[in-house]
């Protein structure tokens, strides 16, 4: 065996790999080339090294609030799909007689069990939100509003379930904005938050303007 | 691969985020979120990035939770996402063309007390995060994850050959940065 044979069968070597032909063959080459043998102990150490290192290691900041705003538009179209079972079940809990009524009544619930500030109609990140300037969201508030609104004028054509589930992922944006919010009140500086809090204002409003667009169900 | 496969308590979350309980995926992200930012933050190289990237994992895991079959853990498919979506933002060159070299500085410092010693550790994280991508990206699926090149090569589109090349130049810039 030459060394650039030596050489290539070293990984499998170290894995046990090898068949005894060429683990032989190999042993014996690296007992008279010392090149060969420094190199194999030195991928050894490299291994060794590298299978010690730690397996895991906290961000520096909580990832769950800008993936919770982005999954829930997914969860949308899980919803759609539910068994005709669930369909009845979820029509059966919420009677939505205003979306924008049952939106806020729902927001100051979230935002109550979220242990954040009893704010009902502005949370954290609506108050933030409102503060950006040159970011296009300064007009957040009119136009979830003016979306929601649309929204209610197309409630009597969506089926409870749709409703149901609309209004579900809207609250969870909205805890997920408001955790950013907080986030970004002990780190005002930080793009990563301010990123993310864009991000999810834009999901919100995407999600209410494929909601305001669904086909009549009912 | 070498990514344990071992089973973990998690099922009935898995069943419960595949039914879109997003509790219960949150409870699967608190379980796996170290594992998934360490991953791509040694592959990237850039903390800011794996920030994000990691993000993407998760996000893309939720979407893909349907094809989980359960034939590995959940922790070892997601692992399999992870890296699926660093070498995908790897190709977006655009995207990576504007960062800048990472120092290696915000790598992992919480070390435990295995051998070997926490500057040697400290040493071969700043190396690592170092080298060129390419070569970081195979030395960290190979050496750290385990992978076979096989693997890497299908993986990242490259020919075994290649991987092993990776490989070889990985550990020479490395053995002279540690030893330097």
């Amino acid at each position: 065996m030459n060394c650039h044979e030596s050489t290539d069968r070293f990984d499998d070597y170290l894995d046990g790999q090898l068949d005894a032909d060429d683990a032989n063959g190999l042993r014996t080459h690296l007992a008279d080339c010392p090149s060969c043998a420094d190199k194999l102990e030195t991928i050894r150490e490299l291994r060794e090294g590298a299978a010690a290192l730690p397996r895991s290691l906290e961000p520096p900041h909580d990832l769950w609030p800008g993936i919770a705003a982005r999954i829930s538009e997914a969860k949308v179209v899980r919803g759609r799909f539910w068994s005709r079972t669930l369909m009845a079940a979820a029509a059966a809990v919420l009677v939505i007689t205003s979306v924008v009524t049952a939106y806020y009544i729902g927001r100051s619930q979230a935002v109550m069990m979220a242990e954040l500030p009893a704010v009902v109609e502005s949370g954290e990140s609506e108050v933030l939100l409102a503060s950006f300037e040159g970011l296009g969201v300064n007009d957040y508030m009119a136009r979830r509003t003016e979306l929601l609104n649309a929204l209610d004028a197309r409630s009597h054509e969506l089926s409870g379930e749709t409703m149901d589930v609309v209004m579900e992922n809207l609250l969870l944006i909205d805890q997920a904005m408001d955790r950013i919010a907080v986030a970004l009140g002990e780190d005002p500086e930080n793009e990563f938050l301010m990123k993310q809090l864009v991000g999810a204002y834009r999901q919100q409003i995407n999600l209410l303007q494929r909601a305001v667009r669904l086909p009549a169900e009912v | 691969m070498g990514v344990a496969g071992k089973p973990e308590g998690s099922e009935s979350l898995v069943d419960r985020a595949v039914r879109g309980d997003v509790g219960a995926f949150e409870e699967l992200y608190s379980e796996n979120v170290g594992r998934v930012y360490l991953l791509c933050l040694r592959m990237c190289g850039d903390p800011s990035l794996a920030e994000e990237l990691a993000q993407e994992a998760f996000v893309r895991a939720w979407q893909k939770l349907g094809s989980f079959r359960g034939a590995s853990a959940f922790s070892t498919w997601l692992h399999r996402v992870t890296v699926n979506v660093v070498l995908g933002d790897r190709r977006s060159t655009v995207r990576r063309e504007a960062r800048v070299k990472p120092a290696g500085d915000d790598l992992p410092l919480d070390l435990t007390a295995s051998a070997p010693s926490p500057g040697q550790v400290l040493d071969l994280e700043r190396s690592i995060a170092a080298l060129p991508d390419g070569a970081r990206t195979v030395f960290v699926l190979h050496d750290v994850e385990g992978y076979r090149h096989k693997e890497i090569a299908r993986l990242t589109g490259v020919a075994v050959g290649t991987s092993k090349a990776q490989l070889h130049r990985a550990r020479q810039l490395l053995r002279k940065a540690l030893t330097s």
